[in-house]
């Protein structure tokens, strides 16, 4: 594991057992985080963005099935596999909450509105950091202040219902906060949110990254917040990352088909007014008994006949940084992989490995 | 009413009263619709674009004011006094699409049932043939499988419903259609295939549109007007250019910087909007924006501005419109729509 780095997914895969048959919701997902920068995770619904997440926090359903690698550089117990620790053991435990902690999507439903908002953090303070009622209470008094929540001593006996989405949010980050974790996990937070207010969550989490030198890993399908948030960015698709660069990279020069139409589709204010917008045609399938070939064949502007639906490429390094997974691409590793591939399928190569786990 | 205009709105209120508070959900809300337009109305949430919607199908009866409605046989009426028997008839010319593919389908009727329904409900002597083939060829125009139309709901994805949605409302040859949200539930890349279809559609069949949305690029991408509302009431009605590059209300400017644009190297600073939304049970005097306005002077305080016209042809509401120059997006040289 590299040393910059606070977590490493290798070769994901998460397993959906359903009575119709076996789902593979993630299948190979490969990234790193460095400490303190924040990665996006892009995709459209079902593409197994959220699953990937929970599959670090060991909070999947009893369904889902994660097997592969999940290394976390944590302090207590130096560098670690997540997924090898047992999932309600009291390591993950000492984990979970404290050095990675999650904010999740609707700010209404992460509530329990039976206890009030300071009660609510306070459950986090108590079980991590100590165990003395006053002390506690001023610590989660102090990070509501920082997040942005006035007049807090009154705020902290309230209940869920006496707040407002947006402070509903500011209460969750505090939640998420208040045991100073290294790594954030952002699953869409502010989509249930109005602009105005989402542009306040949005800076107060840029500001709080800063202080707390927090990596955030931001999952989002919004890609004007991407643009706003991310350092970089890696777009899912049927439950693999097809591409993954830095952010401004990612919109100046798209490479997989996928990225383009996803970014092509979104119109921006100001540009040129096309009389239709560029819509990546079909829908996405069901990640159930997939024929091997790449996952985008279907709806592929760039689909080579005879090639990609019969192999499935490996995501590349193209430049520094940026990574695709794709057969009809000018650069030149995606070009080797292709003769690579086209080689083995013609039979006259023996094929190196029947999956793909480079990263 | 005006010749050239399909919808007058004048002076619409909806008031709900519930427990002894009333809550003044669209106050004094104004503006005109000229036939085959498309009407953006933005705002938070809150802030009644929904309920005026709902007034402007009827589905809520308004409180106060007048909708005119120019029918297609080209009669003036006032929908908000005709009769029950009369409002049958407008009905037919006035749909709605919702905003939840999911739960706005009955998932115990058949697709080719739910696209039906509105024909049986408003022309019950139609012979049941007729229907279905009606029914069918809407199908197919949606982009809808006609092989599918004996499935339920359910057996479909999110985009497909929406369609679905699409179709029902189109089947009894509206001429406006109320859009509530219409593509806020999908994803990216099928959000943009049924804009396609909601603009191919309004070009064949000269639709009219009233499409409210959260969503500003959305709604600066279809609409040809866009109105702003704000705590009930419209503080700004101009076309969506002219509105997206010069806004006139410090509201619609607020709005227009905290709107994430997905490209990083335009990094607009937002102008940050003082304490929240009021409560609009107790409205604040005068302009319900001045508490949180950077350019609330005295007379914003006492006196509440009313939807006046500009120089320019624009609506707006604020006692500063003509001194302030605000801020709005950068447009490239080439951007503004021709002639459209």
């Amino acid at each position: 594991m590299n040393e910059e780095n606070i977590l490493e997914v290798k070769d994901l895969h998460v397993d959906i057992h359903m009575t119709e048959g076996l789902l593979t919701a993630v299948r190979g997902v490969n990234f790193e985080m460095k400490k303190g920068e924040t990665l996006g995770l892009v995709g459209e619904s079902g593409c197994g963005k959220s699953l990937t997440c929970k599959a670090i926090l060991g909070i999947n359903d009893k369904k889902c099935v994660p097997s592969g690698q999940i290394l976390f550089d944590s302090e207590g117990l130096g560098r670690v596999d997540l997924l090898s620790l047992d999932q309600k053991g009291q390591e993950i435990r000492s984990i979970r909450g404290k050095e990675i902690s999650m904010i999740f999507q609707e700010p209404m439903v992460a509530f329990s509105p039976m206890y009030t908002i300071g009660n609510q953090i306070n459950e986090a303070t108590r079980l991590h950091i100590t165990k003395d009622k006053k002390k506690s209470r001023e610590i989660s008094m102090e990070v509501m202040r920082k997040v942005g929540i006035a007049n807090v001593e009154k705020r902290y006996h309230q209940y869920p219902h006496e707040f407002s989405g947006g402070m509903l949010q500011r209460a969750l980050i505090a939640m998420a906060l208040v045991c100073n974790p290294k790594m954030l996990i952002a699953d869409e937070p502010t989509t249930a949110l109005d602009v105005t207010i989402q542009a306040q969550i949005l800076e107060l989490m840029k500001s709080l990254q800063k202080d707390f030198n927090m990596a955030i890993l931001f999952i989002t399908h919004d890609l004007g917040v991407v643009a706003k948030m991310c350092d970089r960015v890696a777009v899912m698709y049927l439950g693999k990352i097809v591409e993954s660069a830095d952010a401004s990279e990612i919109y100046a020069n798209p490479q997989h088909p996928y990225t383009r139409g996803l970014i092509g589709s979104v119109h921006k204010i100001g540009s040129k007014k096309e009389e239709r917008l560029f819509s990546i045609e079909g829908t996405v399938p069901l990640a159930m008994n997939l024929p091997k070939a790449c996952g985008f064949y279907d709806r592929c502007d760039a689909r080579i006949e005879g090639l990609c639906d019969k192999a499935e490429p490996d995501l590349v390094e193209v430049a520094p940084g940026h990574k695709i997974a794709c057969f009809n691409c000018p650069h030149e590793a995606c070009r080797a992989q292709r003769a690579e591939v086209e080689a083995v399928l013609k039979g006259e190569a023996i094929p190196k490995k029947e999956e793909g786990g480079k990263a | 009413m005006n010749k050239d205009n399909i919808l007058e709105v004048k002076g619409l209120h909806k008031r709900f009263t519930s427990k002894g508070v009333t809550v003044k959900a669209v106050t004094d809300v104004s503006f005109n619709v000229k036939p085959g337009e498309t009407i953006g109305i933005v705002g938070e949430s809150g802030c009644g674009k929904t309920t005026l919607g709902r007034c402007i199908v009827r589905a809520y009866n308004a409180s106060e004011g007048q909708v005119f409605y120019r029918t297609k046989a080209g009669e003036e009426v006032d929908f908000l006094k005709v009769d029950k028997k009369k409002m049958k008839e407008i009905r037919k010319e006035i749909q709605m699409i919702f905003q939840d593919p999911y739960s706005s389908l009955d998932p115990r009727m058949t697709v080719l049932d739910i696209i039906k329904e509105p024909l049986k409900a408003n022309f019950p002597k139609m012979p049941k043939a007729e229907m279905d083939q009606k029914a069918k060829a809407m199908a197919e125009k949606v982009g809808l499988n006609p092989m599918y139309l004996m499935r339920y709901p359910h057996a479909f994805s999110g985009g497909q419903r929406q369609r679905i949605g699409i179709a029902r409302a189109l089947v009894i040859e509206p001429q406006i259609i109320v859009c509530d949200e219409a593509v806020s539930a999908l994803d990216v890349s099928i959000q943009a295939q049924v804009i396609n279809l909601l603009r191919d559609l309004q070009k064949e069949l000269n639709l009219t549109y009233l499409f409210i949305s959260h969503d500003l690029s959305v709604v600066e991408h279809i609409s040809d007007k866009v109105g702003v509302m704000y705590l009930g009431r419209m503080v700004e009605f101009a076309p969506a250019e002219e509105l997206f590059e010069k806004p006139m209300h410090p509201y619609t400017e607020a709005l227009l910087s905290a709107v994430p644009v997905a490209d990083p190297t335009i990094q607009m600073e937002r102008i940050p909007l003082k304490g929240e939304i009021p409560n609009p049970a107790n409205p604040p005097s005068g302009c319900y924006f001045h508490e949180r306005c950077h350019y609330c002077i005295d007379k914003c305080k006492t006196d509440s501005p009313a939807l006046t016209e500009m120089p320019d042809g624009r609506l707006c509401a604020c006692h500063r419109a003509k001194e302030l120059a605000l801020r709005g997006f950068a447009y490239e040289a080439d951007a503004k729509k021709e002639g459209c």
